[in-house]
């Protein structure tokens, strides 16, 4: 029984890795969501160099691949004098490329609120930042919380990315774990995977639930 | 000096445009997979015997919410131990594979139950064998309405490829990123990448987004078709 | 009786004050389609007048200039003598900006046919919002006035109910409430029952009027309903093809309509 008693011993180095997977995604969430808003309001702005800046920056993010953006900024911006600890890269590349994914949820749901929102707004006189404000961002808030649910799943499974330009996630530990325990290699993957599941799992019952939600509410 | 240097862009080009064959290549074959595992999954999903659902609805949602990079490192490193030995290519276009199967098979789980109840009982009442019910009458229906979302997540494997890199396939950013480290210059070939899928997905996406606008509208020219019928009707 | 007395005194206003609302040579175009032509139109202090016309003649459209939620094409429309879409720079007229349009708007209230009520509010936070954040009352005196016109429109009782909870007729009230009190000159009222059940339409109408009894509010009431308009209104305003037709006292229009299209428009609406 020696491999159970070895087995143990590594679950305190996945645990450290699963720490800086949570931070990472703390981070990556918190700008992707701020990201989301600025560039899907932006997209809908009346001035078109600022639809067309948000345009711009949504299709590059959507159309390219994350780990090739990672990699771009991790590698590539240094030549330019910015010196990205693995961590910042991580996070301003996760944020802009689920943030360009995000944007589109925000927009789509501010256009599914109904014309009459809009004209009720202005017949109360209330000024475009408080229609926005007060009348349409708040419906519209529901209308995104499942896809930011989704974009959230999402978003953890991308962090896995970051153990690719040497940040010690968790998917770089148990890389590393296995490299000096390669018997113990199904073990370490399953206690990997199991782990990023349950990260996961209190997104996913949101999400579940809030779909639910929706569908009863439209019966 | 120039950060941008023309002369080596002509001289990586060309060696990173060869490798995109390999990440187009791996996008075909992981996404047949994927199509095919998940018609699998949604028919076994409707199935009366209740364990098989719960394993797939289970096994489903663990795939879906686990990193495809692990799955891969799985696939890759794992089951060499139970004797199963895969090349890097194989091993990957598995593991993109299995992981799209599940997307897949909500879309057409979506598709099967758009069909109306009645396209059953008829496909009964005529007699179908339980396979002709699924080839001849269900799933000719449940299918077209579901390509656009299909062709999304075509898309999105495709630019989920550059993670077979890290399990030493040697497709566009694995070349990339060989040739940056051979020559230290790391800005050009990375751009090269990111603007071949930019070309890419980019015009597939509104290809895509085209071929939905117009099923949609095919579908409100069926529905108004047939509401006109109906208005018809009480006064004949 | 107090529709009368009321009338009479919007009579005398007219001779004396000068119109409160005027629309010179207004119109509106949706791209090749002309909605309204050359419109001269106006509206006294205190005025009630109503707009009847077939569908698609352009009354919303009218309205709608008002409130500024649609553009005139060309032409100019002012309040209390300023223009309401132009701003004078120089003698010229020139496009007016968002903080003209914020302050020309406070002038005017309206009820929309589909009442637009704020799902995510109760019913009395509908009848506050705009009173904290646009006038800038605060929160007590705001819910305090609130509470009074909800009583006035019958629903006093279901200040802490959400729009969903409540009938439509019910909704149109508390519609009506919101607009009232942002305490406008001019209430536009699109259509306010066209889309209730129709044992529910009474009840609305029932309001509208009392508070066209009350007086100093001009309103422009657009409407199929008849009998209401011939109750309620000073003048009645007969649209169709984008222009207006034939005006005047309810009993001038109704019972001595001069032109052909007016005579056959009532009689589709008697049948
Ligand atoms: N935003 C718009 N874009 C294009 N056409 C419009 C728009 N709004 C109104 N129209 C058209 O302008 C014409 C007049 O519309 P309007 O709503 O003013 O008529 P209405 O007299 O209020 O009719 P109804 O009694 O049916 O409400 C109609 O033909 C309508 O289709
Ligand atoms: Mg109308």
């Amino acid at each position: 029984m020696i491999s159970i008693n070895t087995y143990l011993e590594l679950i305190p180095s996945l645990l450290d890795g699963a720490k800086v997977t949570i931070q990472v995604l703390l981070w990556s969430l918190i700008f992707t969501f701020i990201i989301a808003f600025i560039a899907g309001l932006g997209k809908l702005s009346k001035w078109m160099v600022i639809r067309g800046i948000s345009t711009v920056y949504i299709e590059i993010f959507r159309g390219t691949s994350l780990l090739v953006q990672l990699f771009w900024i991790y590698f590539v911006l240094p030549l330019f004098g910015m010196e990205l600890s693995a961590m910042t890269a991580g996070v301003i590349a996760m944020s802009l490329c689920y943030g360009a994914y995000a944007s589109e949820i925000v927009r789509g749901a501010i256009l599914s609120i109904p014309k009459g929102q809009y004209e009720a707004a202005i017949a109360l006189n209330m000024t475009p930042f408080q229609r926005m404000k007060n009348i349409i961002l708040p419906q519209a808030f529901k209308i995104m919380l499942p896809g930011f649910g989704n974009i959230s799943i999402e978003l953890i499974k991308g962090t896995a990315l970051v153990s690719l330009i040497t940040l010690s996630d968790l998917t770089y530990q148990a890389l590393t774990l296995r490299n000096t325990h390669v018997g113990l290699t199904t073990e370490i993957f399953l206690s990997l995977l199991i782990l990023y599941f349950f990260i996961a799992l209190p997104l996913i019952l949101f999400v579940r639930w809030m779909e639910r939600r929706v569908q009863v509410g439209r019966a | 000096m120039t950060i941008w240097s023309w002369d080596y862009t002509f001289e990586v080009f060309p060696v990173i445009f060869k490798a995109m064959w390999i990440t187009l290549s791996a996008t075909i074959v992981a996404f047949a997979l994927a199509m095919v595992l998940g018609i699998i999954l949604a028919v076994l999903r409707r199935s009366s015997f209740k364990p098989l659902v719960w394993t797939i609805i289970g096994l489903s949602e663990f795939i879906r919410a686990t990193p495809p990079l692990v799955q891969l490192f799985f696939v890759f490193y794992d089951l060499p131990f139970f004797g199963i030995s895969l090349s890097p290519f194989v091993a990957g276009v598995i593991g993109l594979g299995v992981h799209y199967s599940t997307y897949c098979a909500e879309i057409y789980r979506s598709g099967i139950e758009s069909v109306p109840r009645g396209q059953w009982e008829a496909a009964t009442a005529l007699n179908f064998s339980r396979t002709q019910r699924w080839t001849k009458v269900i799933l000719p229906q449940a299918i077209p309405p579901i390509i656009p979302m299909l062709g999304n997540y075509l898309i999105s494997m495709f630019k989920d490829t550059p993670l077979l890199s890290a399990i030493t396939v040697v497709e566009m950013l694995q070349t990339a990123k060989i040739a940056g480290s051979a020559s230290f210059r790391y800005l050009e070939p990375f751009t090269i990448v990111g603007f071949l899928f930019l070309v890419l997905s980019y015009p597939s996406a509104l290809l895509i987004k085209q071929l939905e606008v117009h099923l949609n509208r095919r579908k409100k020219e069926n529905k108004a078709k047939k509401s006109k019928v109906k208005d018809v009707a009480p006064s004949c | 009786m107090l529709t009368t007395m009321s009338k009479e005194i919007t009579e005398k206003r007219i001779q004396t004050e000068k119109p409160f609302v005027v629309y010179k040579k207004v119109s509106k175009s949706f791209g090749d389609l002309k909605v309204l032509r050359e419109i001269d139109f106006s509206v006294y202090p205190g005025e009630k007048v109503a707009i009847i016309g077939p569908s698609g003649s352009g009354k919303t459209t009218l309205i709608r200039l008002l409130m500024t939620l649609e553009e005139p094409t060309s032409g100019v429309i002012e309040i209390d003598g300023v223009p309401l879409w132009h701003k004078e720079v120089k003698g010229k007229l020139i496009k007016a900006d968002e903080k003209h349009l914020h302050k020309m708007r406070g002038q005017i209230g309206m009820v929309f046919q589909q009442f637009n009520l704020f799902p995510h509010m109760t019913v009395l936070r509908n009848c506050t919002e705009a009173q904290v954040k646009v006038l800038g009352v605060n929160r007590k005196d705001a819910e305090d006035r609130a509470k009074e016109m909800l009583e006035k429109v019958g629903l006093g009782t279901k200040l802490d109910n959400y729009p969903s909870q409540l009938s439509g007729g019910q909704q149109q009230r508390v519609a009506i409430a919101r607009a009232l009190v942002m305490r406008p000159k001019v209430m536009l009222f699109d259509e306010p029952t066209s889309a209730l059940d129709p044992e529910l339409v009474g009840e609305v109408l029932d309001v509208i009027r009392e508070i066209a009894a009350e007086g100093d509010m001009a309103m422009i009431l657009v409407t199929h309903e008849m009998e209401f308009a011939k109750d309620v209104a000073d003048r009645i305003v007969f649209t169709d093809g984008g222009k207006i037709i034939e005006e005047g006292s309810p009993k001038e229009v109704f019972e001595n309509p001069k032109s052909e299209r007016l005579q056959s428009f009532l009689r589709r609406m008697r049948k």
